[in-house]
């Protein structure tokens, strides 16, 4: 197998393919310390995208509570089952990935699942951990904890679905890195399905191909951010193009996150796909487990987004989720405000750092009318 | 409400735009238009809420044929001035006769204090684009009692000052008068409603005696004016005298994230993120629809009462005083078996022991949709003639709860804030100083119904497969506590 470079394990591995990356790459950041989980990306990816026959059970976003949720049921826990207990000890990953720890004669260690696991696709909502004693006081970390995980395809890099298809049906664009599966090329092997660790390729009974995520490509083309995060009410989101890793831009609001202030993770880098989707950690769980669920350096994170009013270019970045449905290129903060603007240099959206508060004259004399505030 | 109060009604006449359990039980339903389908403006607003709330007519063509829900009224009330004669009935909708909605708004806006000066024209057009219109309030962010704290302006009350002490006779005799705590009116282990404080001077109320009933008698109405006070300890000694009857779990019914009054939850996406049993392809065919509603019971309760995670179950209230009356008369048969309660139990540590929560928001059984599930060959709990389509197989979260009407939120004395206004009211006033008629707390008793495995065979799936709360395989086990890494 060719050697390609994975940054978020940072070194070589194994991979079916050339190491050829594209010329942008599509990317998210999710906030988990912002998700209540009401599902609101969920029905508006699945009334875009899969409200057709055979496609009753798919969920490309869903969002799972953790530790107790996973759709399909316990996906995470039974790929970290099959790749055994591995060191997260340093920023270089030395144990193997899902390709290197493959069986012989197979692409990627994986599974595919019962069809029943595709079932109860909210299972273990708002569910915590063990049981809270009277009168007991929360400490960091929470002794009791739960958070949630929101999740769409990662449009990985060294993407294993796409490594996992025998028709070489899944490609990966090279405009911007949005993996795709060609439902004419694609014959149903499941394949994809069997690879994916994450489980988010979905095969269709009634088409009896696959299909998958497709990062609301036809968004993103015209500049616009995936309908998952326009529509997200808590303002998680944040979707743009993520630069190669040595040369990320600090002006990029996704890099700045990423690369720079390292306060959003990548989901389960122990699996070596390089996903693009990134998480910035829930800073009350117990820094294990989030270790074993972001890799390395997860509690510098935590300990990053604690001080972000320390600063203001991560604050900065981090107001604009949500703020404008269009794509943000470029950033910067400047008196107080971040300010994001489009591929064409363009100011899209101005966000206040700290919202001001506007006191008016007690009487409006304008409308001839006192001003109160209690009504 | 279904089986106490609605058959002393002549006629029951509802509008909507979905149909809901209202409509099931109702003589005439007119299907309205619902927000999006607006073919005249309106507008809302909230007291906390800085902004107004414009909904500009749509060109959006409507998914039924349904009208305006102001033209409901109209039509009614256009029959009545027929009826009786008198004019005024219908004078009162002449805006809506004469499509003048706009100008009714607009008046509307004239004389509301954060308000005035407004155009509605100008904030239909601005509405269209997106662009939200702010009260003309003091502060932004609003701050509720910015001028009373910073300028020392008085506040809406007799006084004007914040008043911890109500000179009223009502509160006196409801012991209420200085702040004291009142026990739950019913979900509590120990003696329901009743006041604890310290023994006062100020604090007289009236007692069973003085009313001229026994002291014992926790009937509904009688257990909110014992007013018997107690103090901590002597509470925390009490027991509510349910539990010995078995009745020993604490019910609570709160409002859910995913769904909150108007919001349509029995569509197939909504029921099957509604909690953790849904299933779009309803493998077990006992489910009422794609998902379900449950009640969140603490692991060891449940065991102790040999019910697993994910069983169906029957839960009762208290039988002399369930909001349905009669349940054990044999001619009330088919309506109880309608009401009587069933759902999964889920296992919920985040739950204390002994206290349970079902969420409040779930399409209760009907009389079709209970047919619809018994007679369907699909087994959905959907009414064959209405479609209405219930989350529960049988009952309701509101089978056993009722409402408590407290003396103190009755008085016509209270001085408030009139609505968008600076005049100050008296006496009741909606949202503001009136009682809370939601149902959300009883006692229950839990009892195992079913298996929750597909058909009622064996365990729920995720049990079996070692994903639960208290019963985790080794492999969860090791996941939760993060030891697939050194680190």
């Amino acid at each position: 197998m060719p050697k390609v470079y994975n940054w978020q394990i940072g070194r070589e591995m194994e991979f079916p393919y050339e190491g050829v990356r594209p010329k942008r790459q599509f990317a998210m950041v999710m906030d988990t310390n912002k998700c209540i989980a009401c599902q609101t990306c969920t029905v508006a990816c699945k009334t875009t995208w899969t409200p057709g026959r055979g496609q009753e059970y798919m969920f490309w976003n869903n969002v799972e509570t953790k530790p107790y949720g996973g759709y399909p049921l316990g996906w995470d826990v039974r790929i970290l089952e099959k790749l055994g207990v591995r060191d997260m000890t340093g920023p270089v990953y030395e144990g193997k990935t899902i390709f290197e720890a493959a069986p012989d004669g197979e692409i990627a260690l994986g599974y595919i699942p019962e069809d029943e696991d595709w079932a109860f696709p909210n299972v273990g909502e708002d569910e915590c951990t063990g049981s809270m004693e009277q009168g007991a006081l929360y400490t960091m970390p929470h002794m009791q904890w739960m958070f949630y995980l929101p999740r769409i395809c990662n449009h990985c890099t060294y993407a294993s679905c796409l490594g996992s298809c025998p028709r070489q049906s899944i490609y990966k664009r090279p405009e911007d890195g949005i993996v795709l599966l060609d439902q004419h090329r694609c014959r149903g092997y499941r394949e994809c399905v069997k690879g994916c660790p994450f489980k988010k390729t979905h095969f269709n009974p009634i088409t009896r191909v696959s299909e998958k995520c497709i990062g609301c490509y036809p968004a993103i083309e015209n500049g616009r951010q995936t309908q998952c995060t326009i529509t997200c009410i808590g303002k998680i989101r944040l979707q743009g193009f993520i630069s190669k890793p040595d040369e990320a831009r600090e002006d990029n609001p996704l890099d700045y996150l990423i690369f720079v202030s390292k306060v959003a993770k990548p989901l389960y880098p122990q699996f070596g796909l390089e996903g693009n989707v990134y998480y910035i950690p829930p800073i009350h769980v117990p820094p294990r487990y989030l270790t074993q669920m972001f890799g390395y350096g997860v509690e510098e994170a935590m300990e990053t987004y604690r001080r972000a009013t320390e600063d203001k270019k991560l604050l900065g970045a981090l107001l604009l989720f949500g703020s404008t449905p269009e794509i943000i290129e470029r950033y910067e903060v400047q008196n107080d405000t971040a300010i994001g603007y489009n591929k064409d240099g363009g100011e899209l959206v101005r966000v206040p750092i700290r919202e001001p508060i506007h006191v008016r004259a007690a009487y409006d004399e304008q409308y001839e009318t006192h001003r109160t505030n209690i009504t | 409400m279904v089986n106490n109060t609605l058959p002393r009604c002549e006629l029951v006449v509802y509008n909507d735009w979905w149909w809901t359990g209202s409509c099931e039980y109702s003589d005439i339903v007119y299907g309205v238009d619902s927000w999006m389908e607006f073919k005249q403006p309106d507008m809302t607003s909230s007291n906390t809420n800085p902004f107004l709330q414009i909904y500009p007519a749509t060109p959006i063509r409507r998914a039924f044929n349904t009208v305006p829900d102001n033209e409901t009224y109209l039509g009614v009330s256009k029959e009545l001035a027929k009826i009786t004669g008198d004019r005024r009935f219908e004078d009162l909708w002449k805006f809506i006769e004469e499509r003048k909605i706009d100008v009714y708004l607009q008046r509307i806006i004239d004389h509301s204090a954060t308000l005035k000066g407004y155009r509605f024209h100008y904030l239909e057009q601005l509405a269209r684009e997106g662009i939200p219109a702010l009260l003309n309030t003091r502060t932004y962010p609003r701050v509720n009692g910015y001028e009373q704290v910073h300028e020392s302006k008085p506040w809406a009350t007799r006084t004007g000052r914040l008043e911890f002490y109500r000179p009223e006779p009502e509160f006196i005799e409801a012991g209420e008068n200085l702040p004291v705590h009142r026990e739950p009116s019913d979900s509590t282990f120990h003696d329901p409603c009743v006041i604890v404080a310290a023994p006062h001077p100020a604090l007289r109320p009236r007692q069973p005696g003085d009313w001229g009933f026994d002291p014992e008698d926790r009937a509904q109405h009688p257990r909110q004016m014992r007013n018997i006070m107690l103090s901590v300890d002597e509470l925390l000694q009490s027991r509510h005298y349910i539990l010995d009857q078995g009745y020993d779990h604490i019910f609570h019914t709160p409002k859910f994230r995913h769904g909150s009054h108007t919001t349509p939850i029995d569509t197939d996406y909504m029921m099957v993120l509604f909690g953790p049993f849904g299933d779009m392809y309803r493998r077990d065919k006992r489910m009422p629809g794609t998902g379900e509603l449950y009640v969140d019971m603490h692991p060891e309760d449940a065991r102790v009462l040999e019910i697993n995670d994910g069983d169906y179950i029957w839960i009762d209230g208290d039988p002399a005083y369930l909001p349905f009356r009669g349940w054990n008369d044999p001619e009330k048969a088919d309506a109880y078996k309608v009401a009587r309660l069933m759902a999964r139990a889920r296992y919920y540590p985040g739950t204390p022991r002994g206290v349970t929560r079902m969420w409040f928001n779930g399409y209760m059984a009907t009389p079709g949709s209970v047919k619809g599930h018994e007679t369907r060959e699909d087994g959905i709990a959907k009414n064959p003639e209405t479609n209405y389509q219930a989350m529960f197989r049988y009952g309701g979260h509101q089978s056993l709860t009722r409402t408590w009407l407290k003396p103190t939120h009755q008085t016509a004395t209270l001085v408030y804030r009139r609505l968008f206004t600076h005049v100050l009211g008296q006496g009741f006033a909606a949202d503001v100083h009136c009682v809370t008629g939601a149902p959300r707390e009883a006692m229950a008793k839990f009892e195992k119904a079913e298996h929750g495995g597909i058909g009622g065979v064996g365990l729920w799936r995720p049990v079996e497969l070692g994903l639960r709360p208290t019963t985790e395989s080794e492999a969860m086990k090791r996941y939760l506590a993060g030891e697939f890494v050194n680190v």
